[in-house]
C-alpha cells in the first residue's frame, strides 16, 4: 500500500501544476542562491585566509618549548638542521623556511614602535611570501651592512624612507639588552596594514650576530601540500620530535582558526535563512492544498483510509514537491559554481576596500561536495518539518465535517 | 439475518448549545439483498441515519449493529477498518480521486485491504466491466461523464466486498438516462450478487424503483413500505 500511497502522492503534486510549479521554482532559486552566495563567500574567505596564512604564519610551526612565552632568544631550536633535513625529505612538505626571531624595538630619530624581527637566511630561504609584496628597494639587498627590510606602515610611523637608518633593540641570549644600526633596504606594502606595522626581515647572520648565537633558528614554518591536514601533519611530526613545540596554524593565530569556524557556520547561516522562508512557502502551498481538498479527503477517511496513511499522503506530497526542484537547484549550483571557478569574478571595482582584508580583487568560488549532501539533508529536513502541519490538519478532519451529509 | 439494524436510535447535535434531535429513536433491520430507499424532507434525519449506520457517526443514544457487530463497541481506529471492509460508499458528487484513472480508483480500496496488485487489477477490471465501463479503464474522472463517474464510484463500493452499499443521493446530480442507467445497473446487481443497496434519496425516480421505501420524518420512522 506505501507504494501506492507514494504514487497518489506523486501524482497529487502535479494536480495543481502552476502553484506547485511556483514552490518548486522558488526551491530552485532557493538552493541554488544559497550555494551559490555560500560557494562566493567560501571562495573569497579561503583566499582571504589563504592570504593571510602564506603571508604570516604557515601551516606549522616549530619553536623550542619554552620561546612562546616570552620570545626569548636563549630558547632556540636544538639541532635545527637535523629537523629541517628531516622534514624536506617529507612527500606532504612544500617549504621549510627557518628563521632567527626576537621582539624588540624599531626606532627612528623621530619614533619608535615594538616589532618582531625575523633573521633571514636569504640563500636558503627564497620564497617568503612578503616579498611579493615589495614596493621599493629590493629584499635585503643593495646595502652593503645590517640592511633591513620593512612595512610601509612602519616606515611611515618612523618617518623613514629607503636608504634611512634605523635602530633595532632587543634581548641577546644572555638576556641583556643589545641592538644595531640597520639601514632600509627594502619597504613592504601587504594587505595588512598591523603585519605591515609588526614585522621586519633582517639578514640571520646580522640578528644572530647581535644576540649572540650565530646558529640560532627560533622558527621554522612549514608549508604542506594541504592546509586541511595540518592537524594530521601536525600531530604526526610531534611523535617524530617530541623535544619541540609543534604548532599548527589554528593554534598560532586564534583569530584566524575563529573566522575560518565562523566562516563555515556564517555558510550554513545563508542557506538557514532562504530555508526558513522556504518553509513558510510550503506549508502556505500545502495548507492550501490540503483544505482544498477537504472533501476528498473526508472520503478517503470514509472509505477507510486511516490516519496514518492519510498524514503519510500529506507528508510524501510535501516532500516530493520540495524534493523536485532541489536535484535541479544543487546541479544549477554546481555548474555554476565550477564555471566561476574557472572564470574567477571580477571584484576589481572594489578592490581598495578588499585588499584591507587580505582579499583577491578576482574571487574564485568554492565549496566541498560536504556542503552539497549537508544542504540536501537540510532541504529534506526542511521539507518534513514544513509537510507537518499540513499533515497534522488531515489528522483532525471529520469525515463526517469533510465530506458534508457524505457530500 | 439482519445486515442493518438499529436499536432505539437517537441523534442530538449541539446537546450543550442549541440542541437539534435529528434523530428519535429509530428502530430499523434492513436484510440482505434489499434494495431500499430512505426518504424525507430536508432536516428529517436521513443523512444522519445514513451516517451513523456507515460507521461515521455516533449516535447519541441506542445502538446500531452491523452483521450483529456493535458498533458502538468499536474504536475509531477499528471503525475505520470496519468502514473499509464492511460497508460500501456512494456519495453524491461521486468524489472519485482526480488524478487516479478509474481502474486505479476501484483498486485503491482493495489496495487499501492489503490484497496483491495482480487481484486488484483483475477484480477491478471485471467490476467495471459489470458496471459498463469495459473501455474506460484508463481514463481518469474528468475525462468521464457524471453518469460514468458515478458508476466508477458504485464499483469502488463493491471492490471491498462490503456486506452492503449506503449512498446518498446517488442521482442527485444525475440527468434522467444517466439515472435509468444507474438504478437499471444496480438493481442488476442487487438480484445477481444479492447485494444490499440502502440510498437516501428526494429523487422519485428512484424512489419509484426502490423496493422498500422507508419515510422518515422529524427523525422518526413515519412510514416503512415494501413493495
Amino acid at each position: 500500500m506505501i507504494l501506492n500511497i507514494i504514487k497518489l502522492g506523486w501524482k497529487n503534486i502535479w494536480r495543481n501544476p502552476t502553484r506547485s510549479g511556483v514552490v518548486i521554482v522558488a526551491v530552485l532559486l532557493g538552493t541554488w542562491a544559497g550555494i551559490f552566495s555560500a560557494g562566493f563567500m567560501n571562495g573569497m574567505m579561503q583566499d582571504s585566509l589563504n592570504n593571510q596564512i602564506q603571508l604570516s604564519i604557515g601551516h606549522v610551526q616549530i619553536t623550542d618549548p619554552k620561546f612562546d612565552d616570552l620570545y626569548n632568544p636563549k630558547y632556540a631550536i636544538e639541532n635545527p638542521d637535523e629537523i629541517i633535513q628531516s622534514l624536506k625529505q617529507k612527500p606532504y612538505v612544500k617549504q621549510v623556511s627557518a628563521k632567527s626571531m626576537v621582539t624588540g624595538l624599531a626606532q627612528s630619530t623621530r619614533n619608535s614602535y615594538g616589532v618582531s624581527v625575523y633573521g633571514i637566511d636569504t640563500q636558503k630561504d627564497t620564497s617568503l611570501a612578503v616579498k611579493q609584496y615589495l614596493i621599493e628597494g629590493d629584499f635585503l639587498e643593495g646595502v652593503s651592512r645590517n640592511p633591513v627590510v620593512i612595512g610601509m606602515k612602519l616606515a611611515e610611523r618612523l618617518d623613514v624612507k629607503l636608504r634611512s637608518r634605523m635602530v633595532l633593540n632587543f634581548q641577546d641570549v644572555e638576556g641583556e639588552i643589545t641592538g644595531g644600526a640597520f639601514r632600509v633596504a627594502g619597504i613592504f606594502d601587504s594587505f595588512s596594514n598591523q603585519y605591515d606595522e609588526t614585522n621586519v626581515f633582517v639578514l640571520q647572520e646580522d640578528l644572530n650576530r647581535l644576540i649572540g648565537n650565530p646558529e640560532a633558528i627560533q622558527n621554522i614554518r612549514i608549508d604542506t601540500d594541504d592546509l586541511s591536514k595540518a592537524d594530521v601533519y601536525a600531530a604526526e611530526l610531534r611523535q617524530e620530535f617530541p623535544n619541540v613545540e609543534i604548532k599548527t596554524w589554528r593554534e598560532v593565530s586564534p583569530d584566524l582558526r575563529y573566522i575560518f569556524d565562523m566562516m563555515d557556520l556564517s555558510l550554513y547561516m545563508v542557506m538557514v535563512i532562504i530555508i526558513i522562508g522556504l518553509i513558510f512557502s510550503i506549508i502556505n502551498t500545502m495548507l492550501m492544498a490540503v483544505l482544498e481538498r477537504t472533501r476528498e479527503l473526508g472520503m478517503l477517511r470514509a472509505i477507510g483510509m486511516n490516519k496514518a496513511r492519510t498524514f503519510s499522503l500529506i507528508m510524501l506530497e510535501t516532500f516530493f514537491l520540495t524534493m523536485a526542484a532541489t536535484p535541479a537547484g544543487l546541479l544549477i549550483s554546481w555548474i555554476t559554481i565550477q564555471y566561476f571557478a574557472k572564470t574567477g569574478i571580477d571584484l576589481s571595482a572594489f578592490a581598495e576596500g578588499m585588499s584591507e582584508y587580505g582579499l583577491s580583487t578576482i574571487v574564485y568560488p568554492e565549496l566541498t561536495l560536504d556542503y552539497y549532501l549537508n544542504i540536501t539533508i537540510m532541504v529534506a529536513v526542511a521539507a518534513l518539518v514544513s509537510a507537518i502541519y499540513p499533515a497534522y490538519r488531515t489528522l483532525k478532519l471529520n469525515p463526517v465535517q469533510a465530506i458534508r451529509k457524505f457530500n | 439475518m439482519s445486515v442493518i439494524a438499529t436499536k432505539n436510535l437517537s441523534k442530538i447535535y449541539n446537546p450543550d448549545k442549541v440542541p437539534v434531535q435529528a434523530l428519535k429513536g429509530v428502530d430499523l433491520n434492513i436484510e440482505r439483498g434489499e434494495f431500499t430507499a430512505i426518504v424525507g424532507p430536508s432536516g428529517s434525519g436521513k443523512t444522519t441515519l445514513l451516517n451513523i449506520i456507515g460507521g461515521l457517526d455516533h449516535p447519541t443514544e441506542g445502538k446500531a449493529f452491523i452483521q450483529q457487530t456493535d458498533l458502538s463497541t468499536l474504536s475509531d481506529k477499528e471503525l475505520i477498518k470496519f468502514r473499509l471492509n464492511h460497508i460500501g460508499f456512494v456519495f453524491q458528487a461521486y468524489n472519485l480521486i482526480p488524478v487516479l484513472t478509474a481502474i486505479e480508483n476501484v483498486s485503491f480500496v482493495m489496495q487499501m485491504q492489503g490484497r496483491p496488485t495482480e487481484e486488484c487489477r483483475e477484480k477491478s477490471l471485471a467490476l467495471l466491466e459489470e458496471v459498463g465501463l469495459k473501455d474506460k479503464v484508463d481514463k481518469r474522472p474528468s475525462e468521464l461523464s457524471g453518469g460514468q463517474q458515478q458508476r466508477v464510484a458504485v464499483a469502488r463500493a463493491l471492490a471491498s466486498k462490503p456486506d452492503f452499499v449506503l449512498a446518498d443521493e446517488p442521482t442527485a446530480n444525475l440527468d434522467s438516462v444517466s439515472t435509468a442507467e444507474l438504478l437499471d445497473m444496480m438493481l442488476e446487481l442487487n438480484e445477481r450478487e444479492n447485494m444490499t443497496f440502502v440510498f437516501s434519496t428526494h429523487d422519485q425516480r428512484v424512489i419509484d424503483r426502490a423496493r422498500r421505501v422507508i419515510t422518515l420524518v422529524d427523525g422518526q420512522i413515519d412510514s416503512d413500505e415494501e413493495r
